[in-house]
């Protein structure tokens, strides 16, 4: 839809401050240009989903501009905040290829003869991270004599950690729909209505409850909406909606994913199809008491170590250390961005979550727990986008944390 | 039989304007503001040429050629003479010249793909022209 920018909505966000804040950091680092390729990067200074692989160039000082797929360009500055002329395309021709574009852009128009041009990369598990291929450097370095490419991404990725209002409105917004889906399924389930009813149907009811709310998308990379039932909870966090059947005396974990202006609703549910055995009431019981402790125990100035020793140690108490996966969080932020939490990668592993990165106030991310018991063909998934202050962290997803039982 | 006129000179420009402005009402160029600069290198004295087109308004205002710089435009489209010919005479579509990389555009491509139809319509005026080239 056409873009309007209302400065007294509650999700309302600066985005030129956002251009200047990266132009003062490039200019403390000496870059003459900063090529930003990532998704997360494209999204938070776009305000826009942009899911072509696009280049968003910003000039020291001036106005940036981005060359997207010749097929996207006209949508993407309908919904953008830049000026339509700011919006070009790249596509298969002569002088109109990317790199030709960006060359053309800063020796022409730009008048930048040369200097440290910043550039996105590194390595992610998230696929489409969108850094710059080898290739894309390679051609960028025969096309532009002059100028020295620089890796620069913690520029974006330190800026984006802490969450403006307009940001942290957007996501209680997609948690509040997310709850909407989840408020969905259940009534979809419950009474019988599980019965021959599939993954795929009831992330379909999900959706479609969620679409009625207000998402624009399920936008999950890894399935959309991510449901696994019986064998399947066990077998990770990664479940993309299969044709299978629910069952009786088995759980059943709903994944489901909301976009609002490119926040990211997240939120796993868990349920026990009845009747439940003992043991699978255990395994239940123990994962709320997980996810009870470790939402308790959040705040600013603990680090992802910290959170996976409270985790792990009452898992031991509790006697299921054995099913539980270390780790309990993710990163979050606009579309695009939803790995690594922190924006350097000085951690003992190169562009993954600083074990010993210290939470800040107003950092958002997404508290994610995988219980896993694959003999027994149980496990179990929390999910939930949290606002961290000092004093503790709010989930933002208000659907209540229980594993209830339904027949 | 219509004399021929060498490409690019000036008799072939007054001719090709004169068609152009005849032919090309604003209606049929869709109201459109814009210029364009055709940029020829390896022209066949070696030399390199120009032709400058500059519409307001559908309404053709300037067509001009030209040696050494071209005008400012907010299209350049560079490529070599023999391309350029192939395409006014009607052997060579714009467009997959630009898709083989014959051409070269400079310019907002997102702009310049609602143009090209108004192009090819410039091109085809340009091709009934009798031209020696």
């Amino acid at each position: 839809m056409p873009r309007n920018d209302d400065k007294t909505s509650p999700y309302y966000i600066d985005n030129p401050a956002r251009v200047r804040a990266i132009q003062a950091a490039m200019r403390d680092r000496g870059l003459a240009a900063y090529l930003g390729t990532r998704p997360r990067t494209l999204s938070w200074v776009l305000d826009a989903f942009c899911p072509w692989h696009s280049y968003l160039v910003i000039p020291a000082q001036g106005d940036p501009a981005v060359f997207t797929f010749l097929v996207d360009a006209t949508r993407l500055a309908d919904e953008t905040w830049f000026p339509a002329d700011w919006v070009r395309a790249y596509a298969p021709m002569g002088g109109q290829d990317p790199v030709s574009c960006i060359a053309s852009f800063l020796a022409e128009e730009l008048g930048l003869g040369g200097g440290k041009l910043g550039v996105e990369t590194g390595i992610s598990v998230y696929t489409p991270e969108g850094n710059l291929t080898k290739y894309e450097w390679d051609a960028l370095e025969g096309a532009l004599p002059g100028w020295e490419l620089v890796n620069s991404h913690e520029i974006v990725d330190e800026l984006q950690l802490i969450k403006d209002p307009g940001t942290v409105a957007r996501f209680r917004e997609a948690s509040r729909i997310v709850d909407v889906g989840q408020a969905a399924a259940r009534a979809a389930l419950e009474k019988g209505g599980w019965k021959g009813m599939t993954e795929t149907v009831i992330a379909g009811i999900a959706a479609l409850a969620m679409r009625r709310a207000g998402s624009v998308s399920e936008w999950n990379f890894a399935g959309l909406n991510e449901i696994s039932s019986g064998y399947r909870t066990g077998l990770g966090a990664c479940t993309p909606p299969t044709t299978r059947e629910f069952q009786a005396g088995e759980p059943l974990m709903l994944d489901f994913h909301s976009m609002f202006k490119l926040a990211l609703g997240d939120h796993s549910h868990n349920y026990l199809i009845g009747p439940a055995s003992a043991r699978l009431r255990r395994h239940a019981d123990n994962f709320v008491e997980l996810v009870s402790t470790v939402l308790g125990a959040y705040r600013a100035g603990r680090t992802p170590s910290d959170m996976a020793s409270i985790m792990v140690g009452r898992a031991e108490e509790l006697g299921c250390a054995d099913f539980v996966v270390p780790g309990c969080e993710h990163g979050i932020g606009l579309f695009g961005d939803e790995w690594r939490i922190g924006g350097r990668i000085e951690g003992p592993f190169p562009y993954w979550t600083d074990p010993d990165h210290e939470y800040a106030a107003g950092e958002l991310l997404i508290c994610a727990m995988q219980y896993a018991a694959p003999d027994e063909g149980v496990g179990f998934r929390y999910e939930n986008p949290i606002l961290l202050s000092g004093k503790g962290c709010e989930p933002l997803s208000k659907y209540p944390l229980a594993i209830e039982e339904i027949a | 039989m219509e004399e021929k006129l060498p490409y690019l000179e000036k008799a072939w420009r007054d001719e090709a304007a004169k068609r152009l402005s005849a032919e090309l009402t604003p209606e049929k160029m869709n109201g459109i503001t814009t210029s364009m600069a055709d940029i020829y290198a390896n022209c066949p004295d070696g030399k390199s040429r120009w032709m400058f087109v500059r519409c307001a308004e559908g309404r053709l205002e300037e067509f001009l050629t030209g040696e050494g710089e071209a005008p400012e435009a907010e299209f350049r489209i560079l490529g070599d003479y023999g391309t350029f010919a192939a395409i006014s005479r009607g052997e060579l579509g714009s467009q997959r010249a630009l898709m083989t990389g014959k051409l070269k555009l400079k310019g907002n491509m997102a702009k310049a793909l609602r143009l090209a139809p108004l192009a090819d319509r410039i091109n085809k005026v340009l091709s009934t022209v009798p031209t020696i080239y």
